[in-house]
């Protein structure tokens, strides 16, 4: 569904993705991982158009997006969720729902889609008339993610939705996207959280430096022991061991 | 002078109605201030050439005074937002995602400014122009101090402009999306939102906004080449008091400029009017620097 070829980008003179290949099929979940300053969140920035293309080409559903104006990519259903601190703080959470369906103009559906979204996240529904400032880390990311929903997406990309957030708020977050990938949308995880995002995806990619380091099923990277070493602790254990002896 | 309750009362109407004035021309300082996060230094020429518009119109073509009105306001737009396309995108773009630090924005609004003053100069000639409109209404009463009807009907269709913008930005899609854009641009594009082409109608909407203002002041004074530099002065003392970016705060903000200046002329010095929006400037400013009712500077990350 997603087809990135050979992409080069970056800001101004500064180049920070150095020839990116990515691959998301139509109805699955990958994920993105690496550290911070890697590259991840300005290949979001290049696919939805906010950082423009130096080289290579991007296609989404069949159409070459590369190029285009971050709102057209979004009205041709590529929908990126901001992390979660970039709600709008001064409207209420309604109004940033509404804000998410800013592209549609059929408003029975969108009534309809906002009340899958508070079915979906009760939380919102209790207080849809606060200002969204008010929220809790959790709520804010609920929001964020509920007005993505409300562009009726074709593919999710989600910025790292567990940043900064108890782990059993990321669970349940993390459950949320699961339920989500189920309706049918594809989606696209970038993440610090290792562990969380490949339980979730079937295909991962890692990236470090502007360049995708190590790519695979999310099974065969679990098991990777240059994976174990680098993001899942394994380098905490090895230091030890190196002490000791 | 004896004190005398009814003519300080009729002191403070006049600083009112003047004040509501000065407040909608704020609004769209405050306006552009949060879209394209520059001070728009030539908006008092807009509201200049919005009066003379709004003059044309009536005076010479003859539309009757409401749709003079309208007719001003929409041509200023246009005329706002052709100065924003050819002259100012250059800059904000150069500055990177339409916003602009430093000082080549100031200068081109300063330049823009001048440039307008005399393309005025140039079509209307430096005489001040009267302005005359028959409204039907009697002048109002009170203890033996009359309010010219220009005054009634400028502060209530002031209010109801204010009125309409406020229910535009809360309640309309248009105008949500017009606060996203404000408050960060690269959000409002990932919802969809055509930046560029909001950033345009936020400067049309200011503009239009200054030209009401100047075809209301219009009949209360006369319309000529200078008069929009003491009205910038005035709308960006009412735009700081209240609070920039705040929409209630400009309202408030021109209300208690123009009650200021008002009072000050009346009691202690009328040939020095000009002088106490700017003292009451100073004092919001060392005592509450955000203004009445701002936040204190927003951080950009």
């Amino acid at each position: 569904m997603l087809n990135i070829k050979e992409v080069h980008s970056g800001y101004g003179k500064l180049k920070i993705l150095r020839g990116i290949n990515l691959n998301v099929p139509q109805g699955g979940v990958v994920a993105l991982l690496g550290g911070n300053g890697t590259g991840k969140s300005t290949l979001l920035k290049t696919i939805s158009g906010l950082v423009p293309v130096m080289e290579g080409s991007i296609e989404f559903d069949g159409q070459i997006i590369s190029g285009k104006k971050p709102h057209e990519i979004v009205r041709s259903g590529l929908v990126q969720v901001t992390q979660s601190k970039e709600a709008y703080p001064a409207m209420t959470v309604e109004e940033n729902l509404m804000l998410g369906a800013f592209t549609r103009s059929d408003s029975g559906g969108v009534r309809a889609d906002l009340e899958k979204v508070y079915e979906f996240f009760p939380v919102l529904r209790q207080r849809r008339k606060v200002l969204s400032g008010t929220l809790s880390g959790g709520e804010v990311q609920m929001l964020v993610i509920g007005r993505g929903l409300m562009a009726k997406p074709k593919m999710l990309m989600l910025d790292e939705p567990s940043a900064a957030l108890a782990p059993k708020v990321v669970l349940e977050i993390f459950s949320n996207i699961y339920k989500i990938s189920q309706t049918g949308v594809t989606i696209l995880i970038v993440e610090q959280n290792v562990r969380m995002a490949l339980l979730l995806a079937q295909y991962a990619y890692i990236i470090r430096d502007g360049v995708i380091m190590i790519e695979g099923s999310a099974e065969d990277l679990i098991n990777d022991s240059s994976v174990k070493d680098s993001f899942l602790g394994g380098t905490v254990a090895n230091t030890k061991k190196s002490l000791n002896s | 002078m004896d004190f005398d309750f009814g003519s300080l009362l009729a002191f403070i109407i006049f600083g009112v109605t003047i004040g509501v004035v000065y407040g909608i021309v704020a609004l769209g300082i405050s306006l552009i201030y949060s879209g394209l996060d520059i001070v728009h230094f030539a908006h008092g020429e807009i509201y200049m050439f919005g009066a003379f518009l709004g003059l044309v119109l009536s005076q010479q073509i003859g539309i009757p005074y409401p749709g003079a009105m309208i007719g001003a306001m929409v041509l200023a737009a246009l005329l706002g937002m052709f100065i924003e396309r050819v002259f100012y995108r250059r800059l904000t773009r150069s500055g990177g995602g339409y916003t602009v630090a430093g000082m080549g924005m100031i200068i081109c609004g300063f330049g823009m400014s001048v440039a307008l003053m005399n393309v005025a100069f140039l079509i209307w000639g430096a005489d001040a122009e009267p302005f005359p409109v028959e409204f039907g209404i009697e002048p109002l009463e009170i203890n033996d101090i009359s309010i010219p009807p220009s005054y009634l009907l400028t502060a209530v269709v002031s209010l109801c402009l204010m009125g309409i913008l406020n229910y535009f930005l809360r309640y309309t899609k248009i105008g949500l999306a017009v606060r996203a854009v404000a408050h960060n641009k690269d959000i409002a594009f990932l919802m969809g939102i055509n930046v560029p082409l909001f950033i345009s109608l936020i400067f049309g909407l200011a503009c239009a906004l200054a030209a009401a203002a100047g075809v209301l002041v219009g009949p209360m004074q006369s319309v000529q080449v200078e008069m929009g530099y003491l009205m910038l002065m005035k709308a960006f003392a009412a735009a700081v008091v209240g609070g920039f970016g705040s929409l209630p705060g400009a309202l408030i903000g021109g209300i208690l400029v123009g009650i200021f200046e008002n009072l000050g002329a009346a009691y202690i010095s009328a040939s020095h009017k000009d002088i106490y929006a700017f003292l009451l400037l100073i004092l919001v400013l060392m005592y509450r620097p955000a203004g009445l009712f701002g936040v204190v500077a927003k951080v950009k990350a």
